[in-house]
This record gives structure tokens, sequence and C-alpha cells, in this order.
């Protein structure tokens, strides 16, 4: 789960919320757009759900790639 | 080259000085080396270590050295032996004046002089001393300044080679600041328009600052409280003192590098003005004006705005405000997420009701006009079943008439068909009745049945 899938997610929640509320939307369309935000929603929470986000130390290597190291911080 | 002293210099600094008195009045001899030569004194403490034996070949006279003429010094020697004796005398000490005369030269050194109501002073800041040193000052800027007095043999010179200044009431910090403001802003760095977006709901948030510091301490107590699953990585900088610009600048250009957070917050907790240099400067602003993920600076304690804190994307008053900034509050994301839910549902909701009622009416409709052509489809056929019926000859019968047919059933419409002894039929609005002709016709105007 990246951060910008779950921005992504809620910004399209919210044109579908915003579609759904207007009064000149198809019924086919609004069913699909329904669904479409059930799945986007569910993505979403799923972000929120993670497990406890730890503490770590920004390494570089000599070869310039990077590692994240444990921190008792 | 004769020293350049002004008589009133060498009393001055032996006054400051009272033990070093012998060995300036070696010096004080007068305006030039003519009088030096020609008037020689006794060196009661001369200082072997910079006796003036090599210079001069030791005459044939045991005289010391520049007490005659053919035992004369060369100026090297009395300006190493001036520049020698003046260092010995004093220890680097702070001096206050007012700066005239700056020049910046090309190699990199500043001169300038140092003067009060009467006297001046020559100064040198040599390149290499300029680090600790936040601005060039300004003429007639009242400075403090330390440095080593020393001679500057190749003029003669007296001067004071400075290490350290300030000015009056931060002036040299502020000049130094206001001359960064002015050349980023120039470069546009400051510019509203150039702020980013903070990421609403981060997965990585980097933190540049000193990994013992308060800073930190903060910054993990309001994530922890406000959004733990976030992860935090810290990027390790000195904050303040030695070295804290270059690896405040290596740590923001590493996150930089790196590019997996979300957002980085560089800062420190509050501290003495000094303290708080390092977020001044303009390496340490260039780099965050260039990182390539979102910045948020917080230094201090929210009473000065630093460099930093204007380059920066969002500047918090200090780190805790910034992890506030940077992290939402995940129950908050929570309700968000379900009154898009119910929105969503209500909307749908709203949407098919509608649909039905459509649907509904639509039905109704069809069959309110079922029904009306039905209706008139009815009234037509009564219409015509009238007409038909006010047509019918049963009718005609109703009102009394009677029709009379022969055995075969066909009408007998005048008189001469009755011939005496004819069986026929009268037929009746309700029934037939069987009839016989009793005696001939006799012929009479009959009246045509009246037609409705």
């Amino acid at each position: 789960m990246t951060v910008v899938s779950y921005e992504e997610d809620l910004a399209r929640i919210e044109r579908i919320v915003a579609e759904l509320e207007s009064d000149d939307v198809e019924l086919d369309r609004a069913l699909a757009l329904f669904e479409e935000g059930v799945e986007r929603l569910r993505s979403a929470a799923a972000a929120l759900e993670r497990a406890e986000g730890q503490v770590r130390l920004l390494v570089e290597r000599g070869d310039g790639s990077f590692e994240l190291a444990d921190s008792d911080g | 080259m004769s020293v350049r002293r002004e008589r009133g210099t060498g009393r001055l600094a032996a006054a400051d000085s009272p033990n070093e008195l012998d060995l300036f009045s070696v010096l004080e001899s007068g305006d030039g080396e003519a009088d030096l030569t020609s008037r020689p004194r006794a060196r009661r403490k001369g200082r072997s270590a910079s006796a003036p034996r090599s210079e001069s070949p030791p005459p044939l006279v045991d005289a010391e050295p520049g007490a005659r003429p053919d035992s004369a010094i060369s100026i090297s020697t009395l300006t190493r032996i001036a520049k020698d004796v003046v260092e010995g005398a004093f220890m680097p000490l702070w001096v206050r004046g007012e700066v005239s005369d700056f020049k910046a030269h090309r190699n990199g050194h500043w001169y300038f002089c140092l003067r009060d109501e009467s006297s001046q002073l020559r100064c040198v800041v040599w390149s290499r001393d300029r680090q600790r040193i936040p601005a060039a000052p300004d003429d007639g800027m009242q400075l403090s300044a330390l440095g080593q007095l020393t001679v500057y043999p190749a003029r003669g010179d007296i001067q004071f080679r400075i290490t350290a200044m300030e000015a009056a009431g931060d002036g040299l910090w502020r000049k130094a600041l206001e001359l960064s403001i002015a050349r980023l802003r120039e470069e546009g760095l400051l510019a509203a328009e150039r702020k980013r977006q903070l990421v609403a709901f981060p997965r990585r948030v980097a933190v540049v600052t000193s990994p013992d510091g308060a800073a930190l301490h903060d910054i993990l107590a309001v994530v922890r409280r406000r959004c733990p699953v976030v992860e935090i990585v810290v990027v390790p900088a000195r904050v303040q003192g030695e070295g804290a610009v270059e690896e405040l600048v290596a740590a923001i250009e590493r996150v930089s590098r790196w590019g997996d957070a979300d957002t980085v917050i560089v800062g420190r907790g509050g501290g003495a003005r000094e303290d708080l240099w390092a977020f001044n400067d303009e390496r340490v602003a260039r780099a965050l004006a260039g990182c390539a993920v979102p910045t948020i600076s917080a230094v201090g304690h929210e009473v000065d705005v630093t460099l930093c804190d204007m380059v920066a994307d969002l500047r918090a008053p200090t780190p805790s405000a910034a992890a506030e900034a940077a992290v939402p509050v995940l129950a908050d994301l929570r309700a968000q997420l379900s009154s898009c839910a119910a929105a969503m549902k209500g909307g749908l909701q709203r949407r098919t009701a509608f649909a039905r009622s459509q649907l509904v009416r639509g039905t109704r409709d069809l069959r309110s006009a079922a029904q009306r052509t039905t209706e008139r489809r009815r009234a037509r056929l009564e219409g015509a079943a009238g007409r038909l019926h006010a047509l019918s000859p049963l009718a005609t019968l109703a009102r009394g008439y009677a029709v009379a047919r022969d055995r075969s059933g066909k009408p007998l419409t005048n008189a001469a068909s009755f011939t005496p002894g004819l069986h026929f039929q009268l037929v009746l609005s309700d029934g037939e009745v069987p009839a016989t002709v009793d005696g001939a016709v006799e012929e009479q105007k009959i009246p045509h049945p009246p037609t409705r």
C-alpha cells in the first residue's frame, strides 16, 4: 500500500460521492460508481490498519544505496 | 622602510602591559631607523632567540647589533623582532571600535581599520578565519573583534589579525541573514508558489535533527499519539556548533537522494540565538529548497523566523507543531472514510429511490393511458350501437307495426300480393302470428310509417 494510492483513493472517493450526490447521474453509472467507491474505500481503510510504524535510522551505504537500520529511539 | 608608528601607540601598549616595558623601550627609540642606528640603546633584556647575529656579521669590535653603523641590523630583522615582541606582549584579546575603510581583497582577505575618537588600528581577517564570521562588517559599524596584535613586516605596520568579531545588536548576523534572504528571494526560492502541498497521510516521515535532542523526542511523542502507523526515519545531524551546517546539508541531501520519505522535518529545539544559527545558513536553506521531499522546518520556540523557515514548504513554530502538521490523527482519517462511505451509500440510495419512483410513475402513466384508450373505444362502440339500434326494423315493430311475409319469408309489401286464402306470417316485435287472407283487397291509401 503506497501513500499515493491512499491519497488517490481518497480523492477518487470524494469525486464519486460528489457525482453520486448530483441529480443527473444515470442509474447504471451510479451503480458502477458505487461499486468502484466501495473497492477504493476498502483499500484506503486497509492503509490505515497497518502495523505500528517503527523508528528507523537512515543509513547510506558506500555504494550510494540506502538502508533503514533499527533505532532504539 | 621605516616603522610607521605613532608615538602614542607604543606607550599605550606598554602601559597596558607594564612587564613588557623594557622590550618596548628597545623599539621606542624615535621616528625611524636612522634614529635607531644612530642612537642605540643598551638592550637590558634582549631576546637571545631573536638576536640578529645571523643577519649582520659580527663586527671587528664586539659592538652590540644595531649599536653602531657597522653593526646596523636589517629592516627584516628589526621588523621580525618587533613582530615577536608585539606578539609575545599581547595575548589574543577583544578590542572594540568603529569600522572604517573596509576592503575585501580579491584573495579573500579583509582589510579595514578599527578606530575610536583619537586612534586607529589596521586590521586584517585572513580568508581562512572568515568562516566563523557571518558577514563582512560595514564601515561605521561598531565592532568587538578578537584578534592578535602583530606587526606586518612587509609594511612595517602594526596590525590586528582578527579571528572573530561581533557587531552591536547581532549586526553581522543580521546582515548575513539579510544578504542571504535577498539572494534567495532574487532566485525565487522564497516564492509562495514554490511551496508544495504536504502529503495528507504520509507513510514515512524523515526527521533531520540531533538524534539525542529534545526535538526528536517531541516529534516521536506527537506521532505516536496521533498516528502510530507512520514510520519515523531519523537522519542524524549536529544542529549547532562546529560542523552543524555541513551535517545538516548532508542529511537533507541524503533524504532527497533516498526519496522514500513522504515528508521531511528539519529542526531542533529552542536555544540561544547563536545555537539556532545553522538554520540561518544559506547552504542549509539551499539544501532544503532543493530537497525532493516536501519540507517542514521546526526551529526553536517560535521566536525567530530562520532562513530555513522561509524556504521550507511549511514553517512550524516548534518540533511538536511540525509533527502535528506532518501526520494526521488516525481516528480522523477513519472517520473521514466512514463519512465518505455513508455519503456514497446515501447518494446511491437516493438515486435508486428516484429511479424506483420514476418506474412507479411510468407504470401508472402507462396504465391510465391504456384505460383512457379503452374508454374511448367503448364510448365509440356504444355510440355506434345506439345508432344501429335506431336504424333496426325491430324498433319499428316495437312501436306497434307488423311485417307480413309469405311462406318463403319474402315481405309482402303491397295489397295486391294478398290474394284471398293466402297463408302468410305476421311478424311482430315479440313473435310471429300465422294468418290467412279472408277476402279481396280494397285498395286505399295507407300512410307511410314515420321514420325516426
